[in-house]
Order: structure tokens, then C-alpha cells, then sequence
């Protein structure tokens, strides 16, 4: 079976996916891709695995933030160098492609490759009083009725192109309109139980500093620490807390950039962390920002964290999410269907009203006064990972699914 | 909760365009209320009635890359947000109200899109006339062998607006099965399906009687005797067949003395789809390619207002629409209602409409030939011609006439006011 993978960047979500199918059942993985991804940077054995080719540079769309109008031409004029790139190779010819529904759908292909093609399909964006929308409660940004109208024209016509397609979450599947539900189905793609997991309580050192034994430490983790994952209302949990207990510790795992929304606009400024910070100042000898960085380093810390906090918008939800519960941490999440699915509500995790601090300050308080009466949910969460979300569950399910949508061949045009 | 009379909102990128006869009609029928917002507006000869009267038609302006006379394939979509955006900037400059619902027309350029977010209660009602397939039908069918990549792709992406406004209105509505059947399977069970019809009144006149009255067409007279051939289109394209009507009045007027060919319609081609010809006059090209065998018989009158359509249809010996397969063209339900007969050239949308030998005559698409000689048949046979012309009149008045389709429509906004529309809300 040889799989070809299209994302605009490698290794992106599919990278360790390749890798899987490649070391448990010997599958040909190849992967197109425009440019080399930090978030997570491939690893040498990804590089090694993996089939890797690299789209030749294109044209310049005006690099940086694209305007939201122009989103739809950047896609497109991707899926147009994918297709002309596959023409010139007539050597890649894999059973079945698969890539992202709405960064770089799998538009364009049937004229190259006679194969059937499958879309990830990651979310689908809600017009309104929906992830870019639902932070009614930051200065209100004057594209905001129009670029979730139109940023889900790309995703529309991959779900039309394509054979078949795959969210992660039932939550994400049923972002997407109710008419194409059928097309799709639920497929995780696995978390690596190994990497993390519980681990021995006992003085540790993140980023070159110690952190205490007995410290209670609560961690926040997203890819940018923007407004669309709370990371402003996080701040306002965490000076809340610190003021209860002296020995509170924030540990913070993401970069400054802001991914998903539209935080500069929001604030008037380009750090949303640094508006943030202005406006719940907290003491910085106790919070400890580390960056992006490497999984074992967010392994690690999650292992450590007395309680996780992930006040995210409805929205995909965050590896990180995963990440912690399969650590054995106790999860606080914002009360969305995204969070619900994953966690149980009081038995693998906590949920609080996402605009509630004072519900969330009393659920926090109570796990920081008495982590060990919390200690069952930590293993329920890490137990519901095991059963649900880890890779040796979930990388066969989606062996299976690749292998009959290739088996049932291409839609005829 | 809906007021009396309804308010409608019609938004169409040119006025009258496709929606404003219908406006027109919700209005002076109905006793709606109707803002029309509209970039363009076409001659005043071609307004409705009630223009100015209940029909209070507003421009926006359109910017950015909406302002270029071409663009690259890539960036369709967002010309089309120009325009979208357009018409949203003048909604909440002026603020009209209260706006009970709201019915477009995108044409590819997305004009309803964001109407929510000046009205989000207000049901969109979206009039959609073709969906691209990649390879299939309009010219593509012809261009089989030299498709440029690009144009396959383009035609892929040129669906991205109306996949948006599909799922940003409450109702789409086409006008036949055929165009219905081009959209994917998800969305086809949502549309409501009816021709917004033809103003039968247009085309009543004096019983038709073989090339012996006095005729004149946009104040040519037609020799006693003459049988006239007529054409229409809105530019004369490859699109709509000009080239094999060309091909046909050559042959019927080297065949016959008495054929006089009438063509309606100039101007370069605007639709992209002719991506050979796009910005060129395809009349003339086609005219240089095959020139007419008797100029003084071909009678090229360019654009016309719909009354000089009304008179040529009226009075008309065979109306020949030779269309590739395509949206039918408004003429081609014009020339019925006037009782003319139709040669028509083989496509699915044709055959929805016409009945073969009973209301009209298909002939083969590729089959130049068998086309000519079914042409000179009804030249030749009155009686036939005759038969044939009551027959698409009878079924005008059936299916195509204005009063009875507009009439389900209205239904359908009236009962689409009436409820309460709650736009959906993320977050679940």
C-alpha cells in the first residue's frame, strides 16, 4: 500500500501517521509538501521514513498574513503546483492520497492520478458565535462577519472532490454541514502513550529551572498563546490562584505568534501575550514561559502539572488536551462540546463555563488544596486515552479505513 | 415578524439582470416592497415597470481586485467577495428595513454572502444557474482534446461562491432539472426547481401566417414573401452556437431565395468559459471564418431592447437555437411563448424543454447536415411549422408563463417571511 500524504507543510498532522503506518505495517508513505514545518519539526526519523518531495517554490502571494480574501487564491495556487508536480512525476503513483481539506485540498488530482483521494477534514468554520467569533468579549475586529463566511470555500470544494473524508473528534465532524456528514467519519490519530504518561513525582528542571517538589504547579499548553485557547483567561485563573496559594507555579508551553485568529487586530498590537500579561500582571518569578518546545519537554511538564488548565474556545480540540489526560493530569477545560467529548465531566476531567472565572477559580482551588482526592480522574484520563485515543487503537482503525476507501477505488468523475 | 407588504431585498450584481423581471413582478403582483442592489445597470429600455415604483433600485460600488477587467483563474473567488462585500457596505450605510427576505442571484459573484451580517434573520433565497463540471458539457464537451489544465481547474474553483451560498441561504433555486442535477448530490435534494417564466402578454400578436404579411424588424422591412430565420443571444458565441447557426443560414440561404437570417445580440464574449475567445468579438471571427453567402440576407442587428426580441420572435418563420449544452437561454422561452418554431440542436437542458417533432425539433449536436436538411423541411411545410409553434405556445402557457411560476415562488418567500428564521450559531 503506498500512501501519499499532501499538507502544505511536513511533517504537519500527518507525519506521525506516515510513520506508523510505515513501522507497523510496512506501507509506502510518501509526502508532498511546500515547506518544512516547526510545529513539530520533523524528526531524522521521520526524514528517514518517509518518501519526503518538495514542491519547487512558488509564486510570491505576498508572504506573511494573507489577506482574508486572498486566503482561497494561496490554497488553490497550492493545489495547482501539487497537480502540476505530480504530472511531471509520473513515478508517484500511490493507491491512495490523502490531505488536508482546507489549508490544500485534494482538488485538481483526479486528472493526474486515477486513485481515490480522502480529505481531512481538521474543522469547519461557523459564521458566527463560533471559534473566530465566540470571544465576544475582546474588542470586536471589523473583518469578523465576513472572513468566517468565506474562509470555508476551499474546505467546501475538497468535501465535494473528494472519496471520502475523516475528522478526528465527533466534535470537529459535526462542525462541518449536516449534508455531508455521511461523507465523513471519526478517526483519531492516535497519541503516543509511550512519550506520555504518568511519571514519578520528584524535583525536576524544565528549560534550566528547578521546579520545586512540593510547588503546585498549573500548565498551559497551545502552539500560540492566543485568544482563541484562553490563554488571556488562563492568566486570570492563574493570578486568582496564586493569590489563594503562595506556592502556586505556572508553567506556560507555546509561542507568541498568534495561529488561528485574529489577536493583533483584537489588541492593536503583536504580542496578544504581552496585552495579556498587562492585564492580569502576574508575578514573574512564578510563572515560567518556556516557548515551543520539544514533546519530551511538554511530556514532562504535563506529567508534573497538578492541574492542566485549557480554556479553549468550541474549536478543534489541542493535542495538548490529549496530551495531559494521557499523562494522568487533571484536565480543566472550558465547558464546549469539543472538551466534553473528549473528557467526562467529574470522572477523567473538569469543565467549567469558559467565561466563568469564578466557577473555575472553585473547581481549581479545590484540585491545588487536595490533589490527591483529584488523583482518580488524573487515571480515569489517562485510562480513557488508552482505550480511545492511543495509537495502538487508533493507527489500526485507520489502516483499515484507508485500505477500503482505496479498495473501493475512485467516484467516477 | 414579517411586515405588510413584504420587504424584499434582491441583490444581483447588474440590474434588471435575471432577478428583476422577477422583483418586478413580486411587486406590481404582490404589492412587495423590493430595495434592488446592483453594480451595474443595463439600458433603461430593458427596466420593468414598476422601476422606481416599489422598485428602488441602489448601487454599490465594487473594489480591489473586483475593478479589474480580468483576472487570474486563481483569484475568481475574491472578485467575487468584492463584490459581496460591495453590497454589504451600502446595506449598512443605508440601512433599509425592515428586510423580510432576501433573494440573489450570485452569477459566481457571491452577492448574498454577507447580507447576514447586516440582516441575519432575513431567509436568503438564491437563484443559481450553473455548476461547472471539470470536463462535461458547455464548451468543454467541444474542447475535449485541448483542455488546458489550468481552465479544467478554474472550472473547479469558479464553484467555490456557490458552494458559499449554498450554505449561507436558506433555499436555492434553479430553474430546471438539468442545471438542478449539476450541483453535488448533497445539495440537490435542497433546491426548489421552476422557471421564473416568460410575460406571455409580450408576444401575443396577430395569428402567424407563412412568410405573406408585411413585416418589419427593428423598422427593416421583410420582403413579402421572405421567410424569416432568427438567432438571439446576448453576444453572438460560441457558447450559444453562433458558429453553427452561421454554418445553417449559409446553407438555407444558398438553398433558398426566400430565407432571410436574423441575428440578435453583439458585443465581445464575456463569459469566461470561451477561454479561446474571451474579450473577442466571436461574431466577427465567426463571420470571417464562414462569410455569409448573402450579406444583404443576413441581417446582423446587435443588441436590441426586448421589445425589437419581441417583434422578430413574433413574426419569426424558425427559430434556431443551437446552443452548446447550457443554461436554456431566455430566448429560447421567449420563442415559444410567441408560438415560433425552435430548431434546436440535441442537449439534456433541451430535451427538458422541448418535446421533439410535438413542440419543436431537436436535431443531432454533431450533425450539421441532418440539421440543415430538418431546417428546410420546416421552411418548407407551413403546416408544420405552424403545428409546432402552437404546440411550445401551448406549453408555455402551461409551464413557462410568468403569472404561474413567479406565483409558486411567491408562495414560497411568503411562507419563508412568515417564519421565524433563526440563522445557525456556532459553538455547540
Amino acid at each position: 500500500m503506498h500512501v501519499l500524504f499532501l499538507h502544505r507543510a511536513f511533517p504537519s498532522q500527518f507525519g506521525h501517521l506516515a510513520v506508523e503506518l510505515s513501522e507497523r505495517f510496512g506501507w509506502r508513505c510518501s509526502f508532498l509538501a511546500e515547506e518544512m514545518g516547526s510545529c513539530p519539526p520533523p524528526s531524522p526519523k521521520l526524514l528517514e521514513q518517509v518518501d519526503l518531495h518538495r514542491l519547487p517554490p512558488g509564486p510570491d502571494l505576498g508572504r506573511g498574513v494573507t489577506h482574508w480574501m486572498r486566503a482561497h487564491e494561496v490554497a488553490v495556487e497550492l493545489c495547482r503546483r501539487q497537480a502540476d508536480y505530480l504530472r511531471g512525476r509520473p513515478d508517484l503513483r500511490p493507491d491512495l492520497i490523502v490531505g488536508h481539506c482546507g489549508l490544500g485540498p485534494v482538488l485538481f488530482l483526479d486528472v493526474e492520478i486515477d486513485c481515490p483521494t480522502i480529505s481531512y477534514c481538521e474543522y469547519y468554520h461557523q459564521p458566527r458565535m463560533g471559534d473566530l467569533t465566540y470571544r465576544v468579549d475582546l474588542p470586536p475586529v471589523e473583518l469578523s462577519p465576513f472572513y468566517p463566511r468565506s474562509i470555508n470555500a476551499t474546505t467546501l470544494l475538497g468535501l465535494v472532490a473528494c472519496d471520502s473524508g475523516y475528522s478526528a473528534t465527533e466534535s470537529q465532524r459535526r462542525s462541518f454541514p449536516s449534508r455531508f456528514l455521511p461523507k465523513i467519519e471519526v478517526h483519531f490519530d492516535g497519541i503516543d502513550t509511550d512519550l506520555y504518561r504518568p511519571r514519578p513525582r520528584g524535583p525536576m528542571t524544565i528549560a534550566g529551572r528547578s521546579i520545586p517538589e512540593d510547588a503546585r504547579v498549573i500548565s498551559y499548553v497551545s502552539r500560540g498563546l492566543e485568544s482563541m485557547r484562553g490563554f488571556d483567561l488562563f492568566l486570570q485563573l492563574a493570578r486568582r490562584l496564586m493569590r489563594h496559594r503562595p506556592d502556586v507555579l505556572a508553567v506556560v508551553a507555546g509561542s507568541e505568534w498568534s495561529y488561528y485568529a485574529w489577536d493583533r487586530l483584537h489588541v492593536g498590537r503583536p504580542s496578544f501575550r504581552d496585552w495579556a500579561l498587562e492585564r492580569s500582571p502576574v508575578d514573574p518569578s512564578r510563572i515560567l514561559f518556556l516557548g515551543q518546545v520539544e514533546p519530551e519537554v511538554i511530556a514532562r511538564l504535563l506529567s508534573r502539572s497538578d492541574l492542566h488548565v485549557y480554556p479553549t474556545v468550541p474549536f478543534v480540540p489541542s493535542w495538548s488536551l490529549f496530551n495531559a489526560m494521557a499523562c494522568g493530569a487533571v484536565v480543566l477545560g472550558s465547558d464546549v462540546e469539543a472538551v466534553r467529548e473528549v473528557i467526562e465531566p467529574d470522572t477523567s476531567g473538569l469543565v467549567a463555563p469558559l467565561f466563568d472565572l469564578d466557577a473555575q477559580f472553585d473547581l481549581a482551588r479545590r484540585v491545588l488544596d487536595d490533589p490527591a482526592a483529584f488523583s482518580p480522574i488524573g487515571r480515569a484520563a489517562r485510562e480513557r486515552i488508552e482505550q480511545r485515543y492511543s495509537l495502538d487503537v487508533c493507527i489500526p482503525r485507520l489502516r483499515d479505513y484507508f485500505e477500503r476507501v482505496a479498495s473501493e477505488g475512485a467516484r467516477p468523475g | 415578524m414579517a411586515q405588510d407588504p413584504l420587504c424584499l431585498l434582491c441583490v444581483e450584481p447588474r440590474f434588471p439582470g435575471r432577478l428583476g423581471a422577477v422583483a418586478d413582478w413580486l411587486v406590481r403582483t404582490r404589492g412587495y416592497r423590493c430595495w434592488f442592489y446592483c453594480n451595474g445597470v443595463g439600458p433603461r429600455d430593458h427596466w420593468p415597470p414598476s422601476t422606481g415604483r416599489g422598485l428602488e433600485v441602489v448601487r454599490f460600488e465594487v473594489g480591489g481586485v473586483a475593478r479589474e477587467r480580468s483576472v487570474p483563474w486563481t483569484r475568481s473567488l475574491e472578485r467575487g467577495l468584492c463584490y459581496a462585500y460591495g453590497a454589504w457596505e451600502v446595506l449598512e450605510a443605508r440601512r433599509p428595513g425592515p428586510i423580510d427576505v432576501v433573494l440573489g442571484r450570485s452569477h459566481g459573484l457571491g452577492s448574498t454572502l454577507f447580507v447576514p451580517a447586516f440582516a441575519p434573520r432575513a431567509p436568503i433565497v438564491n437563484l443559481f444557474d450553473y455548476y461547472y463540471l471539470p470536463r462535461s458539457y458547455d464548451l468543454a464537451d467541444d474542447l475535449a482534446h485541448r483542455l488546458p489544465p489550468d481552465y479544467v481547474r478554474w472550472r473547479q474553483s469558479a464553484n467555490a461562491m456557490d458552494l458559499l451560498d449554498l450554505e449561507n441561504g436558506v433555499l436555492p433555486w434553479t430553474t430546471s432539472e438539468w442545471q438542478r442535477g449539476l450541483f453535488p448530490p448533497e445539495y440537490r435534494d435542497d433546491f426548489f426547481v421552476q422557471h421564473d417564466g416568460v410575460d406571455l402578454r409580450r408576444f401575443r400578436g396577430e395569428p402567424r401566417r407563412a412568410g405573406s404579411r408585411s413585416r418589419a424588424i427593428a423598422g427593416r422591412s421583410v420582403p413579402e414573401g421572405a421567410l424569416v430565420v432568427s438567432f438571439i443571444a446576448p453576444e453572438p458565441d460560441r457558447l450559444r452556437g453562433f458558429d453553427r447557426f452561421l454554418s445553417l443560414s449559409n446553407r438555407l440561404i444558398r438553398e433558398r431565395a426566400d430565407v432571410i437570417c436574423v441575428v440578435l445580440g453583439g458585443g465581445p464574449v464575456r463569459r469566461g468559459l470561451d477561454v479561446e475567445h474571451f474579450g473577442a468579438d466571436f461574431g466577427t471571427l465567426a463571420l470571417r471564418d464562414d462569410p455569409p453567402a448573402d450579406p444583404a440576407r443576413l441581417w446582423m442587428l446587435g443588441a436590441v431592447s426586448p421589445e425589437t426580441v419581441a417583434e422578430l420572435l413574433r413574426t419569426t418563420d424558425l427559430h434556431v437555437y443551437p446552443s452548446r449544452p447550457f443554461v436554456p437561454s431566455r430566448s429560447l422561452f421567449e420563442a415559444m411563448a410567441a408560438g415560433a418554431p425552435v430548431l434546436a440542436w440535441d442537449a439534456e437542458p433541451v430535451r427538458e424543454v422541448l418535446d421533439d417533432g410535438r413542440t419543436g425539433r431537436i436535431t443531432p449536436a454533431d450533425d450539421p447536415e441532418r440539421a440543415a436538411l430538418l431546417a428546410l423541411d420546416l421552411l418548407a411545410d407551413a403546416d408544420t411549422r405552424q403545428a409546432i409553434g402552437e404546440g411550445a405556445a401551448a406549453v408555455s402557457r402551461e409551464r413557462f408563463d410568468r403569472d404561474r411560476c413567479l406565483s409558486r415562488l411567491a408562495g414560497l418567500l411568503d411562507d419563508l417571511a412568515k417564519r421565524s428564521y433563526s440563522p445557525a450559531i456556532g459553538g455547540r
